[in-house]
């Protein structure tokens, strides 16, 4: 049997959940090995009556038979109830771990995966561990008990029943881990081609406008047609291989009970003596192996049942652990030490350079901005005058070089983040005691605090984000630094001085770095540091 | 709910007609195989049995007929079962692949995709989780529906002829068990089916704002509550998880219950009629084993019932989406020698409670390049969106020609090079895609690329600077031959020797065409023989070139 993956059972440090599914198994289990007494009270009465006995003698055991079965179907649902509820915490756990983990990551880790792969890996996918825990753990342990306590039933009246059922069960694991090798792999295949059309269908969904005005909406739709398909064909790989294994199972299931089904069949008949302790079986004995053949191999059956639930599952909880096993971690948790008094940002021998990309784009940079000064990073575009606002605010991380700074930060991004809700929202962005409806007013004079807009700013021009970004970074009293990245690139002349206006205004007080390629916007400020070029 | 239940079910039919049917019944063959399989086997054990006892008898018991029969139904089951399977879930999994392009096609009409578009992430749930959970509709319903019929009437027929009418019992035993299970199934499951949809769906958008806004989340010091609200959807999943499991457990001991119950009457219902000489010992063993078998496509179509809720729902989003809109108005045509034309036009912003345009007429003749200008919020943005169509007016009348728009914010796809720039012309050749590159000033760029056309962008155009991307958009429009450019700040944000290069270039192509650009920067009003000036929704100058008072508009315009 496969062991369960490192780090999902053993070091996940959640005992109780682990207890409870071992229990629950354990109850399930046990259910199953009631079946025993109920077929020796059904082959019993078979031969009561061969034997004419009277439909009074058989109504105690047909009522015991039932009470029995009664008892089986409570126990067996107590264990399920644990195991789901164990199986359903633990993908909980694993979530708030992804989650946390996400925290700690770089903002701007190029490494990161896309937003919409993030989004179905956490939601969709991480959605297979409980059915795997919850089924496929209880089978494993209902093989090694149940299995081997049937056995011996059957082999105490025959050993050669008891022989055909050895022989079929051995070749069931030996053909499922055959098959389970290439199912692993075709799973892993299939959850990429799910994520690679989630992340296509995402990116295509954002430019549906873009999309209609090129009129491109055949050559879209043809193409995601294409990747369902590929999607489709790489599910029915997978299913296949599930399939076949739980062909196999039943293949050797439905002959190892039709073996003895003959085999018990003859002997009872005088045709084959051999094969038992000591003399012939009795018709109960018969009907009694008959009776346990099928039980036998009823958890190798749901054992198949539960080989795509596990091969889903493992898949889930690999590439959750592969989200979590990354080492990139913020710089909050390494932290600098804050700069001298008096300077607000110290860079010091700054080095970076994007993967794969060929030379650093920011080789031996320094600056060093004083408490109150506003400064400008003047270059063209793509000299890495972002990238170097980007390490100011340890959204990512320098090769060499550091990077110290004093206080809050406040941000208006190049491409804001705008959420689906009101613009009062997106300015205090849930932080309290921001005063968002002044600064809506100040910055986007005649909107309504309380008027929605769509995610990625549906419903507000280019210049209204960008304003919306800048409200959002003044919303924060503590942001000592803020950092601003071409602010005026998309307004009129006469917003754009208002907001340089703005800018310089509200920054009284405050440190001011900005990012532009604008001089007018630059000359506003009390320095200008060329960049690149 | 029935009536879009019904239309999903149509489509499957049409899709995919004949192997759904096909798998209905290979399925039905697995169970009764099955059955058939365990009674044969008590049968032939206890015939033996009796046959040994009477030394006479076993040797003219025909044990091979019986024997071959255990042993060709054993086979049979299984690669009925295999073939059921594969059956089944390719025909489900094609028409779900073709539902997949329907349903994105009619999410891309722009009276529906409007109101969705604000949420791509909901838009994205509809085309995979809700069509993901249409299969159940065929695999988890219909399959073993029909399975337990099959098995009600070849139960109900085969033990009346072996028992008489007491075995019309089985057949209805099982069906009466299996609908009631059924509709408790269905109706426990869908409420907290549509929660863990709607959960699910809650947690997954809110993980796409907490990554698509880790930046800002970050720095606003949100992040951690932005964590637990996604932790709280999780918490709502498993509070529709756990009502889904009880109805499961308690679903799952009345069909312990009922099948315990089944085979203790069967027991003594055998033990009556053989008291009575109606039938055999042999016959009794039969119909036990019968009876643990027929509980086989009850089970399947238990666990069906209870995960039924989710596809429910999806399937009346489906449905819902699908349905025909009214047609869009076909851009009307205007007079010739007109490029564009708005007569009366009113129009308002979704929840504003003024008009922004009220009465607006403006014409552009063929071959006329116009300038709008204008402040922020004057009705720039909404003006462009009426003659694209991406926004309806509510009265009055707009023509054009055919038109290509450069927008302020065009989408660059996560793809190669090629394929976005071949989204304008898909019929361009390479020559043609670095010939539009070159005009668009990214000729340079391009060549440097290891990978060339073939090189891959990332989400959003990230690879790219700002005015790399603004370029890249740039080469793609200039790719769309149309009579009509609408370009929205075409050079915004590029710098200063690029931009002008750009817009040389533009000016040389545009000589043929009309052109209407919205802009605040006096280098593109300056591709303009005509100035308009937009102020709250209304026109408050329009010159030409030749005209007072244009050099004056074009100098209080923002310079380089």
């Amino acid at each position: 049997m496969a062991p369960l993956p490192p780090g999902i059972m053993k070091d996940r440090s959640k005992p109780a959940a682990d207890r409870q599914l071992k229990l629950g198994a354990l109850c399930q289990s046990l259910a199953d090995l009631f079946w025993i007494a109920q077929a020796w009270i059904l082959a019993t009465a078979v031969l009561a009556m061969v034997n004419g006995t009277g439909v009074a003698a058989l109504l105690g055991p047909a009522l015991g038979f039932a009470a029995i079965g009664m008892a089986r179907t409570g126990l067996d649902a107590a264990g399920r109830r644990l195991a789901f509820r164990s199986a359903r915490q633990t993908l909980t756990d694993l979530r708030r771990d992804a989650l946390d983990h996400l925290g700690r990551r770089m903002p701007l880790d190029p490494t990161l995966p896309a937003s919409g792969t993030l989004a179905a890996l956490l939601a969709e996918q991480a959605e297979a561990v409980t059915p795997y825990l919850q089924r496929y753990v209880p089978v494993r342990w209902r093989l090694m008990l149940v299995c081997p306590a049937l056995l011996l039933a059957v082999a105490w009246h025959s050993w050669a029943a008891g022989l055909i059922l050895l022989v079929a069960a051995p070749l069931i694991p030996l053909f499922m881990a055959l098959i389970g090798i290439r199912a692993k792999k075709a799973s892993e295949e299939q959850l990429m081609a799910v994520g690679g059309m989630n992340g296509l269908l995402m990116d295509r969904l954002r430019g549906l406008p873009t999309i209609r005005a090129l009129e491109a909406e055949d050559a879209v739709a043809g193409r995601i047609q294409t990747l369902a398909t590929k999607v489709k064909q790489q599910t029915m790989a997978v299913l296949r291989i599930a399939f076949l294994s739980s062909a196999v199972l039943e293949l050797f299931s439905a002959l190892g009970v039709a073996l003895v089904a003959v085999y018990t069949g003859f002997h009872l008949l005088g045709q084959l003596e051999w094969g038992t302790w000591a003399g012939r079986l009795d018709l109960a004995q018969g009907l009694f192996i008959l009776l346990l053949a099928p039980a036998f191999f009823e958890p190798w059956r749901d054992l198949a049942g539960a080989w795509h639930d596990r091969a889903s599952g493992e898949a889930a909880i690999k590439a959750l652990n592969a989200l979590t096993g990354t080492a990139a971690v913020a710089a909050e948790s390494q932290s600098a030490p804050p700069p001298p008094a008096g300077t607000a940002l110290l860079l010091n021998g700054i080095r970076f350079a994007y993967p794969g990309a060929a030379a650093p784009v920011i080789d031996g940079f320094d600056l060093s901005v004083r408490a109150g000064e506003r400064v400008a990073l003047l270059g063209p575009s793509g000299s890495g005058k972002s990238t170097l606002l980007a390490l100011a605010a340890g959204l990512l991380q320098a090769e060499q070089g550091n990077v110290q700074r004093q206080g809050h930060i406040g941000w208006v991004g190049h491409r804001p983040f705008l959420q689906n809700a009101s613009l009062a929202a997106n300015v205090s962005l849930g932080r309290a005691g921001s005063d968002a409806g002044g600064l809506i007013r100040r910055l986007l004079p005649g909107k309504e605090a309380a008027r929605r807009i769509g995610e990625g700013g549906v419903g507000l021009s280019g210049g209204e984000a960008v304003r919306l970004a800048l409200a959002r970074a003044l919303a924060d009293p503590d942001a000592a630094l803020i950092l601003a990245d071409e602010p005026t690139a998309h307004l009129d002349a006469d917003t754009a001085a208002a907001i340089a206006d703005v800018l310089v205004e509200a920054t009284a007080g405050r440190t001011l770095l900005v990012a532009t390629h604008d001089p007018a916007l630059a000359a506003r400020m009390d320095r200008v540091v060329e960049v690149g070029a | 709910m029935k009536r879009d239940l019904l239309t999903i079910l149509a489509l499957f039919q049409r899709a995919a007609g004949r192997p759904l049917l096909l798998g209905l019944l290979v399925a039905g063959v697995t169970v009764l195989a099955g059955v058939t399989l365990l009674g044969l086997s008590g049968w032939f054990i206890t015939a033996t049995g009796i046959a040994g006892l009477a030394a006479g008898a076993a040797l003219g018991f025909d044990v091979f007929r019986p024997g071959a029969g255990v042993r060709g139904l054993a086979i049979l089951r299984t690669g009925a079962r295999y073939g059921e399977r594969l059956l089944t879930h390719d025909a489900t999994l094609s028409v779900v692949a073709a539902l997949r392009v329907r349903l994105f096609r009619a999410l891309a009409r722009p009276g529906l995709a409007r109101a969705l578009v604000q949420r791509p992430g909901r838009l994205l749930f509809r085309l995979t989780g809700d069509l993901d959970a249409l299969d159940a509709l065929y695999l988890r319903l219909m399959v073993p529906l029909a399975s337990l019929l099959l098995m009600a009437l070849a139960a109900g027929t085969g033990l009346y002829l072996l028992i008489g009418w007491s075995g019309v019992g089985f057949g209805l035993y099982l069906l009466v068990l299996g609908l009631a299970l059924l509709g408790l199934g269905v109706r426990g499951s869908l409420a907290p089916g549509g929660q863990r949809a709607a959960a699910l769906e809650s947690l997954r958008l809110r993980v796409l704002d907490l990554t698509s806004g880790r930046v800002e989340w970050r720095l606003a010091g949100r992040a951690q509550a932005m964590r637990d609200l996604a932790l709280a959807a999780d918490r709502r999943l498993a509070q529709a998880d756990e009502r889904l499991n009880r109805l499961d457990i308690t679903t799952g001991i009345i069909q312990g219950v009922a099948g315990t119950a089944l085979m203790a009457g069967a027991l003594l219902l055998g033990a009556t009629l053989v008291a009575g000489n109606a039938i055999t010992p042999a016959v009794a063993a039969l119909l036990l084993l019968v009876s643990m078998g027929l509980m086989e496509p009850v089970a399947a179509l238990r666990r069906g019932a209870v995960e039924l809720g989710r596809s429910l729902r999806a399937a009346t989003r489906v449905a819902a989406d699908l349905r025909p809109l009214p047609a869009p108005a076909t851009p009307a045509r205007p007079a010739e020698g007109v490029a564009l034309r708005l007569e009366g036009v009113r129009f308002r912003h979704e929840g504003a409670g003024a008009a922004l345009f009220d009465g607006l007429s403006l014409t552009v003749e063929a071959g006329q390049h116009v300038a709008i200008l204008g402040e922020s919020g004057a009705g720039k943005s909404s003006l462009l969106a009426l003659v694209t169509g991406e926004q309806r007016a509510e009265a009055g009348s707009i023509g054009t020609l055919p038109w290509t728009l450069l927008g302020q914010e065009t989408a660059l796809f996560q793809d190669d090079l090629r394929a976005n720039l071949a989204l304008a012309d898909p019929t361009a050749d390479d020559a043609r895609l670095i010939q539009v590159l070159a005009d668009a000033g990214l000729a340079d760029v391009v060549a440097a690329l290891p990978a060339g056309l073939d090189s891959l962008l990332g989400e959003g155009g990230s690879g790219l600077s700002s005015g790399q991307r603004r370029r890249l958009a740039l080469a793609r429009f200039l790719l769309r031959d149309r009579p009509l450019w609408l370009l929205d700040e075409p050079t915004d944000g590029l710098d200063l020797p690029t931009a002008r290069d750009v817009l040389a270039r533009l000016k040389a192509r545009a000589a043929a065409r009309s052109l209407l650009v919205v802009t605040h920067l006096r280098r593109e009003a300056m591709l303009a023989d005509r100035l308009i000036r937009l102020e709250k929704g209304r026109i408050s100058l329009d010159v030409r070139r030749e005209e007072a008072g244009f050099e004056e508009a074009l100098t209080g315009l923002r310079g380089d």
